[in-house]
């Protein structure tokens, strides 16, 4: 009860802190720089969420404990929704920088491809009628696509950049006065936090539906 | 049959002649790898679904060691993708008149790009021949996976092109890189999916 | 000396029971029916025992001279024909016999498969395309392919099936041969099948 309450108060903080404690960062027209104290956050969760998922996918795997694979959906979901967050705060930001909605520069390329592969694994849960197969399937899947990430990481930003070189410019660390440092810190802590809540809560309410389905003698 | 109604689509309707020649390389080799991956894509999950449909499915299960199938399955899609690439490639480089300085490396990335897109292809293949919506379902999850080969594959031809900085054969290794661990993950996922 | 033991095997298939603690032994040199209505689970037991379908309760296990075998050999050791296995009709007979001593590792031989043809009475037919081939046909090709490696458990699910008068001795002759170094597994609601077995299951209640 108390971390509740402790993460809601936190994130309140945060959220004004953000609008009138920090300053805005020189280099950004107006008060744009502030998405950065959400956008980051949330395209850092939703790629934690990744990995999570798929170590989540592993021990599903190797045990064949379906706690592990409650992690790994719920992880994917939640992941999926904040990559949703990530995609759209990004965009907004790149309409008040740049001026367009979207420009294809590696940032928003990986989180584009990052919604891909969460929504290809749902595809591929729902498509397949067994539980066991669908939680075999969907963790293979997971971590076949997690290989690929070390490729996107290297590959992405090079061909992008000789796309758009004017655009690669993305609020990844423009120099931080402390104030702003802050917050952003304090925005990441408070999202991870959020994230992690909501995340055992989702797993929670799996293990309890698996109760109210009859028994079909999990092995 | 896909690939070469898009590859006469593009060629009939852009044509050689209404692309600037700084945009070509680039153009180019996006067009192409488009033609290839879809290609790919239209194709590969063929050589599981079949065997589903057939019923040979379990023969294979029961006298087969998984390994064995995995290894026979992606010799297969590449030998069709090499295939696919050695007709459609020249056409594209005939119709397009598409000019290539680095003739080697281009080569060596058309013929790794395909050992990729087998590679990555084939245990998607083995899941969704068990899945409902296949083809569908098929596309929607390799393209991701393929995403990286693609991207590498894309800048690698439009090197090959231009003919600058081609030492090395940088995107080669990246492609190869790519073909091998997505063989070995492969391998080592295959006889989940493949065993019941 | 080989021996299969079946325990509390039961299989679920969203929530309705098909199959329900279904235990039994056998030995080399037995043979066992399973017997039921259709829809009653044969086919899925035969299918469990193969190892192509994982039970929701329960094991399967082979041993030999009491020692449990592992389940990658359990694979070298299982011979199985079923109406749901099928071969490649793109081949020929010899052909289709061939791949499959190459698949399952055994050294290949021409010898061998000719013999085993004529085990199942399709000499004449060897290098006919399958496609062309009966039903009656088939079905004896899908005996010689359970047979190529001398497996000490035989699963037949209906193995009487499509098959005439003529084929069904050559089924007899197969059983027989079975028990001198193996077990068999039938499955059917034939009278003349079942009447091969020493004991019978039956799985309708």
């Amino acid at each position: 009860m108390i971390c509740k309450i402790l993460l809601i108060t936190w994130m309140a903080v945060v959220i004004v802190a953000a609008f009138f404690y920090a300053g805005p960062a020189t280099g950004f027209p107006g008060e744009t720089s502030r998405i950065v104290f959400f956008h980051v956050p949330q395209a850092w969760v939703a790629t934690f969420s990744f990995l999570l998922s798929m170590v989540g996918s592993l021990l599903y795997l190797t045990k064949r404990n379906p706690g592990a694979d409650y992690l790994a959906q719920s992880a994917a979901e939640l992941g999926f929704v904040f990559c949703l967050l990530a995609t759209i705060t990004g965009s907004i930001f790149a309409r008040a920088t740049w001026g367009s909605f979207w420009n294809w520069d590696p940032r928003e390329t990986s989180i584009v491809i990052l919604l891909m592969i969460y929504g290809a694994y749902f595809a591929l849960r729902s498509a397949v009628p067994d539980e066991e197969r669908k939680r075999v399937f969907g963790a293979v899947y997971s971590i076949l696509a997690f290989a690929t990430v070390p490729f996107l990481v290297f590959v992405v930003p090079r061909i992008t950049a000789s796309l758009h070189p004017e655009n690669t410019m993305s609020p990844a660390k423009p120099a931080m006065d402390p104030e702003t440092l802050v917050v952003f810190l304090g925005s990441l802590l408070a999202y991870t936090g959020l994230y992690l809540w909501i995340l055992q809560i989702k797993i929670r309410i799996s293990k309890i539906e698996s109760f109210k389905k009859p028994n079909i003698g999990q092995r | 049959m896909f690939a070469l109604t898009t590859l006469i689509a593009v060629s009939f309707s852009i044509g050689s002649f209404r692309i600037g020649e700084t945009e070509k390389p680039f153009l180019y080799a996006v067009l192409l790898w488009i033609i290839l991956v879809f290609s790919a894509l239209s194709g590969l999950s063929r050589s599981f679904v079949k065997e589903r449909e057939a019923g040979t499915i379990d023969v294979l299960r029961l006298s087969a060691r998984p390994q064995a199938v995995f290894l026979g399955k992606l010799f297969f899609n590449l030998t069709l993708l090499l295939a696919l690439e050695s007709i459609i490639v020249p056409l594209f480089i005939l119709l397009m008149e598409y000019k290539i300085e680095s003739f080697g490396f281009f080569a060596a990335m058309i013929i790794s790009g395909g050992f990729g897109l087998a590679a990555g292809t084939t245990v998607v293949a083995a899941m969704i021949a068990q899945a409902s919506a296949r083809g569908a379902l098929f596309s929607a999850l390799s393209f991701p996976l393929l995403l990286p080969l693609m991207i590498t594959g894309i800048k690698g031809c439009e090197r090959a092109a231009i003919g600058v900085g081609v030492t090395g054969w940088p995107e080669v290794k990246i492609s190869l890189a790519y073909v091998i661990i997505m063989i070995t993950m492969s391998l080592l996922l295959f006889p989940l999916v493949w065993e019941e | 000396m080989y021996s299969l033991r079946v325990t509390n095997v039961s299989k679920h298939y969203s929530a309705t029971p098909l199959l329900q603690n279904i235990s039994f032994q056998l030995q080399t040199g037995e043979a066992l029916a399973v017997a039921g209505w259709n829809g009653s689970g044969k086919s899925t037991l035969l299918r469990i025992i193969a190892g192509l379908v994982k039970p929701s309760a329960g094991k399967v296990q082979i041993f030999f001279d009491n020692e449990p075998i592992s389940k990658e050999r359990k694979r070298k050791l299982i011979g199985m024909v079923a109406p749901s296995l099928a071969i490649y009709e793109e081949l020929t007979a010899l052909e289709n016999l061939e791949f499959f001593c190459r698949v399952r590792g055994i050294p290949h031989n021409r010898e061998k498969c000719l013999d085993l043809m004529e085990r199942v009475g399709l000499c004449e037919q060897a290098n006919k395309m399958c496609r062309n081939y009966s039903s009656g046909m088939i079905q004896r090709l899908k005996l010689a392919q359970a047979l190529l490696h001398n497996p000490p458990l035989l699963l037949l699910d209906e193995p009487g099936c499509n098959l005439d008068s003529k084929g069904m001795k050559v089924v007899e002759r197969i059983i027989l041969d079975q028990r001198s170094f193996g077990m068999t597994v039938i499955a059917s609601n034939e009278e003349r099948e079942v009447e091969y077995a020493d004991r019978v299951i039956n799985l309708s209640k």
